[in-house]
């Protein structure tokens, strides 16, 4: 059983990343008075795009070929490595906070380097769009998190979305501040709104997608999909971190079926509260998306502050 | 006429000829800097176009033509230079400001030399021509291939300093839009500089209305800028008109007001959408796009085109509105300024997409006037001109017209309400000419059109983007010799570096939008 809930672990994130990635595309579309794509749509471009020949710059690096993969597998590893729809898999050493928090960084790392590498002056602002932004967003991330792991006493994201409502309710506003912080970085982590556009034609306002744009074929399948799994991660740990319940503690298969079926829920609803963003506020100026990162960095201090330690 | 034109105290000696609203005289080179100075400068007039047209078979020279226009009058003023034995004329550039793109285009389509002019780059025609080959030259067949040229290379201005870096951009773009390079030179994300190099959708259409026969020449008027189709046809039609002393029928000159006005609708319509979209707000974007839509099924179905494309002919226009389609449009009409007022309401009420519109691509109320900023650009910073009530045509004149859409504050907020104001203004003009469209013939029919012999004639027409003009000349046996189609485009083109300067490179292509210009209009 316990090999079971492994597998479905590792596979559940890609296998469900780009559903959410067309759902949030289907609300946007129905909220613009449009008939919009099917949900599916994500899977078949990315099945598309993997038939396709690639086209790579003879400027390109090892760093320009290897990157799709090792985006992709940090995805892959860190997906496996939250809590998803069980809390059972303590042991993993791959569990903590900070572990996850800086393997995402070297995804990011990896891709800031590919978009400079081709020399591609879209490539170029883009990498240093993302690397100010993530850098504003590091903060916010970590402390948002330690909020949690402090109310919980441990750093084990598991065993964090294992300590249940009750605990919590004691500290409630550090819980909802800290929320709100991570809420602000998941969206620019994401390249959502305020941040980004990911439908944005407009190369000179692109951040992620201009970091992207010299990929073809299977490494922008790759790049694509990594893109979708990073959501899913973010939106997994916002709703198993911040509202704990629902998740299997054991092994029966009735937990676990709940499991799943609660977290799906809790993603529709962020897709939901995205699709509806998106479509109520335009994207903010560049030198304004800083303010609120610093913003959610602020927030998550003064949620530590007011953690109830009773 | 006459009395009209002796306050501009032109010198004595000059002999002024007239024809319809047009006062031509031929102006001695020397004395030509010190007179169009003192009518742009002094009186005011505004510099419409500067072209220049080879007449060395017939009088053995050529010809330069100064194009003013009076607005207040309705008078255009054309003084002109003659050309003989040389190919230098005094260049006017460090004078107007507004001339240096004018001389450029003679200098490179003519090979005649603006003395004095301070950028001698070609324009339009790219480095691969031949540096000595002139296209609109008589003596140049339409059809020559010319060889590729190798070793010319285009200069783009520099930028020197730490941390200077250069994007370049184009000419292919991700979206569906008109090919033009952008080069950019920025300090981290601020705009230093910003060059746009146009040309790469140079035609030749200025050689082609000297060669294809009259029927063709309309239809090409309709794409020097596809956007624009009925206005451009209109202003050809308009001109041709005058030189063979065509009368078109009243009911005519209506329906022409209401298929200008459903193409500003159009327009305006997507272009508001445009600039929401780019923003990221996409419910005003997919909001802009539907009612874009909703017009040019309109326009389909009155005229069978969604560009109101083959409409226009010499002597009226092709289709009618019947008293059925009278009423439909009407009440179609109504319900699309309500949809409209709802979508103005949400966006009134949304901070974020206003934070992004104010206070972003500002030109200044100066360099507007110096670059000669036209139409929706131009009156978003204040300059109230505007073709329909400064040189009425069709039926203008006898409709109800609010004021001129003006705004002050001259960024992209400035330039989207003028937009919203002139969609307003449109709606109630042609709802207006509905109610009082004459009876009668909706052309008249000439199949054999002659004009007159050694005539020119200028036609102003206000396309949405800002006028278009019109200069259309014949021969000594009456075959239309040159035109010289002048899109809004080609004046605000210049400007648009000064909107870009300082803002930072994410909000440029909003910018660009809010003026959304025409590179098929400008490259011709």
């Amino acid at each position: 059983m316990l090999i079971t809930i492994l597998i479905l672990q590792i596979i559940f994130v890609p296998l469900i990343s780009p559903l959410a990635i067309g759902f949030i595309k289907k609300i946007k579309a129905k909220l613009q008075n449009r008939r919009g794509a099917s949900i599916f749509q994500p899977y078949k471009d990315l099945w598309k795009l993997l038939h396709k020949d690639e086209v790579i710059s003879s400027d390109a690096s090892w760093i320009f070929k290897v990157s799709p993969y090792i985006i992709f597998s940090i995805t892959v590893i860190v997906g496996a490595s939250i809590p998803l729809f069980s809390s059972v898999l303590i042991n993993f050493y791959t569990t903590d906070i900070l572990v996850i928090v800086y393997l995402l960084s070297i995804g990011t790392f990896f891709l800031a380097l590919s978009g400079m590498d081709t020399g591609n002056s879209f490539g170029g602002f883009g990498s240093s769009r993302e690397m100010t932004i993530s850098a504003m967003a590091e903060g916010g991330l970590i402390f948002s998190l330690l909020t949690m792991a402090i109310i919980s006493g441990t750093t084990n994201l598991f065993e964090i979305s294992n300590i249940g409502l009750f605990a919590f309710s004691k500290s409630i506003l550090s819980v909802i501040l800290a929320f709100i912080a991570f809420f602000i970085v998941l969206l620019a982590e994401n390249g959502r709104f305020p941040y980004d556009n990911p439908d944005t034609h407009l190369e000179l306002t692109m951040i992620h997608e201009a970091m992207i744009l010299e990929y073809s074929g299977k490494k922008l399948a790759l790049m694509e999909w990594a893109g979708a799994n990073k959501f899913i991660i973010f939106t997994s740990l916002c709703a198993n971190i911040f509202f704990p319940f629902g998740i299997a503690q054991s092994v029966s298969l009735d937990a676990l079926s709940i499991g799943i079926i609660v977290l799906i829920i809790k993603i529709i609803i962020f897709c939901l509260i995205i699709g509806f963003l998106e479509s109520k506020m335009s994207k903010f100026r560049f030198f304004r998306l800083p303010d609120l990162l610093i913003v959610s960095f602020i927030i998550s201090i003064v949620a530590i502050g007011l953690i109830n330690q009773l | 006429m006459k009395e009209k034109i002796q306050k501009y105290n032109l010198p004595k000696n000059l002999e002024v000829s007239f024809d319809n609203n047009v006062a031509s005289f031929e102006v001695p080179v020397s004395q030509i800097k010190e007179l169009v100075n003192n009518l742009y400068k002094n009186f005011n007039l505004s510099l419409k176009l500067v072209t220049a047209t080879d007449e060395r078979e017939e009088d053995g020279c050529f010809r330069i033509w100064y194009i003013l226009g009076s607005p207040k009058d309705n008078i255009v003023i054309i003084p002109f230079i003659k050309l003989k034995d040389t190919i230098e004329f005094p260049s006017l550039s460090l004078d107007i400001h507004e001339i240096i793109d004018y001389e450029r285009k003679i200098q490179t389509f003519f090979g005649l030399k603006p003395i004095g002019h301070h950028n001698a780059r070609s324009i339009i025609l790219h480095e691969n021509w031949p540096k000595n080959l002139f296209p609109l030259r008589k003596d140049f067949n339409w059809q020559t291939k010319p060889p590729i040229a190798v070793n010319n290379t285009y200069h783009f201005q520099k930028v020197k300093g730490e941390g200077i870096y250069e994007i370049s951009v184009g000419p292919i773009h991700a979206g569906i839009i008109e090919p033009g390079h952008f080069r950019f030179s920025v300090a981290g994300e601020s705009i230093m500089l910003l060059e746009p190099r146009l040309g790469f959708t140079h035609k030749g259409s200025e050689k082609l209305f000297e060669v294809l026969p009259l029927a063709e020449k309309i239809h090409l008027s309709e794409k020097i800028s596809g956007d624009s189709s009925f206005s451009h046809s209109l202003a050809f039609c308009q001109a041709l008109e005058q030189l063979s002393d065509t009368n078109v029928p009243k009911r005519a000159l209506c329906l022409r007001v209401i298929y200008s006005e459903l193409e500003r609708l159009a327009n305006h319509f997507g272009d508001i959408g445009a600039i929401m979209l780019d923003t990221g707000f996409n419910f005003g974007g997919a909001q802009g796009s539907r009612l874009r839509e909703n017009i040019m099924q309109i326009n389909e179905r009155i005229t069978g085109s969604r560009f109101l494309r083959g409409v226009n002919i010499v002597g009226g226009v092709i289709t009618d509105i019947s008293e059925q389609e009278n009423n439909i449009l009407t009440d179609d009409l109504s319900n699309i300024a309500e949809d409209f007022s709802e979508i103005v309401d949400i966006v009134d009420n949304n901070a974020s997409l206003l934070n992004r519109l104010e206070g972003t691509g500002v030109i200044t109320f100066e360099t507007a006037k110096d670059c000669g900023v036209i139409g929706v650009a131009g009156k978003a910073i204040g300059i109230s001109s505007d073709a329909r009530v400064n040189y009425p045509y069709a039926m203008y004149n006898e409709l109800e017209f609010d004021e001129i859409a003006t705004e002050k504050s001259g960024d992209v907020y400035a330039r989207f309400r003028v937009r919203i104001k002139e969609v307003r203004s449109s709606i109630k003009i042609i709802q207006n000419a509905l109610s009082k469209l004459p009876t009668g013939n909706i052309n008249t029919h000439n199949s054999d059109i002659s004009f007159k012999k050694n005539a020119f004639a200028v036609s102003v027409v206000e396309g949405w983007r800002g006028d278009i003009v019109y200069f259309v000349k014949t021969d000594s046996c009456g075959n239309i010799s040159r035109v010289a189609p002048r899109d809004a485009s080609f004046t605000n083109w210049a400007v648009l570096k000064d909107a870009g300067y300082d803002n930072v490179v994410p909000d440029f292509p909003l910018i660009n939008k809010s003026f959304n210009l025409s590179y098929s209009g400008n490259d011709l």
